[in-house]
Parts: structure tokens; sequence; C-alpha cells
């Protein structure tokens, strides 16, 4: 068995069945014994398209994402892919040909040092330098991506590797290290609980990550803790919970973002106080006392002190906390934000209304269905406005911020799911970045749905400008894009455009029922902006609003 | 302010490049690193400095795959200058 053969093995005796990727001179025996191989690969017209599908394929399953490029630039452009499942904690194995073994260093045609270039954002990455090590590492790197906190590992396997033959290996059983729960941690956090008036649950991906929803659920039933999420974890908290407040942070609900100002206790499930959550940290929940859960020891502290911590799997940390009842008064006033400062649909204009038309899209969709975002305003209405029963519905790249996400997330995700409807959300500016993969779609005649929300501008950057740039709008001009419904014609996908509020419940029932593939092409309010909004610098209740 | 740690990774270069890259990234300066070979291992003695808590490097350094152990040293101040 060569190298080449024993990875194509290894990946079917791990249940992968399904691979993205782009062949080229340094992977070629790879290529070669994937040709009639039981694992099927899928093409993507650009290596970056497919490290985001593998993102999409892992994200919407929980399974590990696998991705192949060539040595040099195909190396390089998987690294964007890489980096935001390393933000994302996604489990994804990308493997990339590499120059032989005897070129390494010499500069040769197409030879990058990948390995060094994987180092910040990999959970860990191989350079295979012996064919008898083949083994051992592909199924160290699998069982690594995928556990503890998960993430995306990188073998890159030089040519002569591929080709030398390599002794059989047993299948390993790797298993994970499970780390001790510290009571006296247990303890604190259980007496901080007893003594709290107005506390939170602050929800984060690692509850998607751990498969705890159930647990969280039956905590958040028990005690009636209001609970505010993450964007990484909307779909955690089962949308009909009455105390569910919402997305927190930068774009978050008013509710959400007050209730966790005014919190005594705030319980970290699973997040990790980014940025773009706590707005100014001084000032981010400052009469709280946190209490952090965690499978990873090094995010306890790292941006806000914790008075008790639970270290571990949070399937077995969570039922800790359900050992309390939620202050009645604090609940009655959780309640009421809520519905003060609930979502407005009734736009008085005639132009398309975003958050109306994804607010339609959210109720006409069966709640199996996933939609991928892309990175700016849209993805931001996304989260404000639409409903999600779990995480693998709601495909966003939230730590990395990588537009270009969307479109090929999506196809990773309707190959894994082919029975479940599958929608992308992008704008005019991201749906440009990763364009070239609706030839993916086209060649594997997959039904995913395309709405683009487009302002023709880079909404995002634009909205800065105007609130923070004195109104410069510096490059965010893209009134010059192509006519969207003719470009996806090309690809053989069918689709309309929308310029007025009064045609989108027809248009998106269209969307919806369309069998195959679909482009929705909605042209909306350039001057509309995502509101609330905390700006920069200022603590999260003090948010600008569209009538401030 | 200053630290000493000693910190046993296994003995491959890329383990010793991937634990530098996390010191510089997290916001250490690197004042002083020593290291030997042995039992497959390196054991690195190294100085850093920082006005950030120790525990947001070592808690990273841990997670290290490469990475056996992390020990903080009590600090000597002769020893640097």
């Amino acid at each position: 068995m060569t190298g080449a053969e024993l990875l194509i093995d290894l990946l079917a005796k791990h249940g992968v069945k399904e691979v993205f990727g782009y062949p080229g001179g340094a992977i070629m025996p790879i290529y070669d014994a994937l040709y009639g191989a039981p694992v099927k690969h899928y093409l993507t017209r650009h290596e970056q398209g497919a490290g985001f599908a593998a993102v999409g394929y892992a994200r919407s399953t929980g399974k590990l994402g696998v991705c192949f490029a060539t040595s040099g630039p195909g190396a390089t452009n998987l690294i964007t892919s890489l980096a935001d499942a390393m933000m994302d904690s996604v489990p994804v194995l990308a493997i990339t040909g590499q120059v032989p073994t005897a070129a390494i260093g010499s500069d040769a045609f197409q030879e990058v040092d990948v390995l060094g270039m994987s180092l910040s954002c990999t959970k860990h990455s191989y350079m295979v330098e012996r064919a008898e090590d083949l083994a051992e590492v592909l199924q160290e790197a699998m069982h690594l991506a995928l556990s503890g906190r998960p993430g995306p590992v990188l073998v890159d396997i030089p040519k002569d590797i591929q080709l030398a033959q390599v002794p059989f290996h047993p299948w390993l059983a790797l298993e994970e290290e499970a780390s001790e729960l510290d009571m006296n941690e247990v303890v604190k956090a259980e007496q901080l609980l007893a003594q709290a008036k107005k506390p939170v649950a602050y929800v984060g991906g690692g509850v998607h990550n751990a498969n705890a929803q159930a647990e969280l659920m039956q905590f958040l039933n028990k005690t009636h803790m209001p609970a505010v999420s993450t964007l990484k974890a909307l779909g955690s908290v089962l949308p009909d919970y009455e105390y569910d407040l919402g997305m927190l942070g930068m774009h978050g609900g008013q509710a959400a973002n007050i209730a966790v100002q005014e919190c005594d206790v705030l319980v970290c499930i699973g997040a990790r106080f980014d940025d773009r959550v706590t707005g100014n940290l001084a000032k981010f929940a400052s009469k709280a006392k946190v209490i952090h859960l965690d499978i990873d020891p090094a995010e306890v502290g790292k941006r806000k002190p914790a008075a008790a911590s639970m270290i571990g799997d949070l399937k077995a940390t969570i039922p800790h906390l359900a050992c309390f009842v939620t202050d009645a008064q604090w609940l009655a006033h959780t309640l009421e934000m809520k519905k003060t400062h609930a979502w407005r649909y009734d736009y008085p204009g005639e132009k398309v209304f975003a958050p109306y038309l994804l607010n339609e899209l959210s109720k006409r969709m069966p709640n199996t269905g996933v939609v991928c975002c892309d990175v700016g305003q849209h993805q931001m209405w996304v989260a404000q406005h639409m409903k999600f029963t779990s995480p693998h519905n709601h495909l966003s790249s939230g730590g990395a911020g990588t537009m270009g996400f969307g479109l090929p997330a999506a196809i990773g995700a309707q190959i894994a799911r082919p029975d479940d409807m599958v929608i992308t959300v992008s704008g005019d500016g991201s749906i440009m970045m990763n364009i070239q993969e609706l030839a993916t779609i086209r060649r594997n005649n997959l039904p995913v749905k395309i709405l683009i929300l487009d302002n023709q501008r880079l909404g995002m950057v634009r909205q800065w400008q105007q609130l923070f740039f004195e109104g410069r709008y510096s490059e965010t001009n893209l009134s010059d894009n192509p006519d969207f419904v003719q470009l996806a014609a090309v690809f053989g996908i069918p689709g309309q455009t929308i310029t007025h509020a009064s045609e989108v419940d027809a248009a998106v029932d269209a969307l919806v029922a369309s069998e195959g593939p679909y482009i929705l092409h909605a042209c909306i309010d350039d001057k509309e902006n995502v509101w609330p909004l905390v700006p920069p610098g200022a603590a999260n209740d003090e948010m600008m609003t569209e009538n401030a | 302010m200053k630290h000493q740690l000693n910190i046993a990774v296994k003995q491959q270069s890329v383990a010793i490049e991937r634990f530098l890259r996390v010191v510089r990234h997290r916001g250490f300066q690197l004042l002083d690193l020593a290291l030997e070979g042995q039992d497959e291992l390196f054991q690195v003695k190294m100085t850093v400095d920082s006005d950030k808590p120790i525990y947001l490097l070592t808690s990273q350094l841990s997670k290290l795959v490469e990475v056996k152990q992390v020990e903080l040293q009590p600090m000597q101040q002769q020893a640097i200058g």
C-alpha cells in the first residue's frame, strides 16, 4: 500500500465519506488513490472554497470536515479557511501535498513552508518526514481535530511519502483525556448562585461543540435563568424559551445587553468574552461575579476574571448549576425589557427592508433548514431576525469574520445534509469573494439557495464611515457589480431580482419553494444600517439606535 | 514583570518554533532562552517579561501538543541581571 492509498483507506475507516479539494502537482498520488475510491471527492474551483466547504460540512454536522490542496499556492489558499476554523473551533483536517523530501528547502517549484505557515492558524500541524510515521500521524490528526476543544489540523505530506510503500498499521485506539472537575469550584459556584438576585446565562459556541444543548435546556428550564447568546451559540437556546433574550454584543438586542450590564452573577457557558461581545471590557457586566464553564482552561481569566471556574466537558459540568430558581422580580424585569425592546418590522418605506425579509424567510423555512451567512450587515440581520433550533443550522464566520465564507460553506452543508434546505445569505460584497463556487453548485446539481441583500455598498464599512469617519466613503461603493441574476443564469441557476417591499413575500415563497438552486437578488435601501450598535470604546448599555 | 519558566517539549525544531510563536503572539518578551536535548525532549529554560499575568502564557503553552510540562520557577533577580 502506498502512502496515498493509506490516507484514503484511513479516511474511509474513520467514516469520512466526502472530501473537498483541488488537485495539483505535489498531491497527484493522493488524487490517483482517490480515483475509484469509496471516499467521494468534490472539486471546488479554488482551494479556499474547499476549505470553507469542509468547514460548512463540519459545522452543519459535528463531523470531521476534510480538504485537500497541493503544495505552494494550493496550500496558501487554504490558510484563510483554517484560520476561520481555528477561531470558531471547527474540526477540520487539511491535507496538503508537499514537494519531495529531497527538494524541501531548495526553493523548488510550488514549494512553500506550509508547516511554518500553519503554526498560527491550526490547533496542530505536521509535516510527515518518514513514510513509517504516516499512519500514526494521520490517526492522531483526526483525533486531535475532533477531541477536546475542536479545531483544524494540517498534515503536509511530501510527494515521495505519498508514493512510498508504507507498513500496515492497525487502527489506533486514541482516547480523550478527561479532566477531573474541581469540586471546590463547584461549591463556590453554587454559593454564588444561592446569593444571586439577577443572574444571567451567557451561552457560547462551546455548548454546541460539547453537544450539550439538552443539558443547557434542562438547566434553563429548571432555573428559569435569563439567557443571552453569542453569534456562534444562536440555536443552542431554543427560541421558545421564555427568558431567551437573544444575541448580546455590538449588534445584540437591547434587552440582552442591558440584562448583562445589570446582572450580579454572569454564568459564562462555553464562551470567551470576545471583544465583539463585551464592548468596553472594563465596563462589561461590571456588577457581576463570573462563573466560567469551559473545556479550555486557557479561556478562564483570559479576558475577565472568574470567581468560580468549572473546567471540563460541558455535558458534565452544566448539570451542577441547576441548584436554584431565579428571583421572580428579576424575571419580570427581563420579560418587560424583552417586550419593550422587541424587534419591529413595520418599516414605513417602499424599499425592501432586510430585517422584514429575513424574518419572513425564517418563518417560512423548515426548522431543519441551514442558513450560511457571509460577513457584514446581512450577517448581523440574520443573527437578529432569524430563529434557529440548533447551531448546526446557523453557520456564520464569527471569530475570523471571513467574507466569502457563505457560498462554499453552504456547499459543504448541502453535501453533508442532502435532504435539508440550505440557504446562503450574502451581501453584494461578500458573494463576489468566492463567486467561482457557483460552478461547484452546477457541477454537482446542488439545490443550494442564494439570497443576496444588495445595497450596492460594502455596507458595514459604509455604516462605520457614516458614523465614525465623517461620511468619507472610501472604496465602499459597489454599484458597478454585475447583474447577479444574469451571472447565476450563466451557471444554470434561475432566480429573480426584487426592488420593492410589496414583492418580498412572494419572492421568499419562490425561494423556499424552489426545488433546485435558486437566487433571490433583493435590492435593499443603500442607507439602511444595522441597529442597535455599541460604538467603539463604549459599554454595551451605551447603544446607538436608529432614532437616537 | 519577569518570569522564569522550565518547559519540557518534544525534541523537534517545529515544537520550539510553535511555542516561541505563542510567547511572542501572547505579548511576552523573550529575555533569555536555553535548551538541552534529553530523552527525546528539549528541556527549555526561558525568561520572559510582560505586564500581563503569567498564567495567560502558561495556559496557552500547556495546550500545545508537543509541550509535555510547563513549570513556573521562583524568580532569581540576580540571575537575570
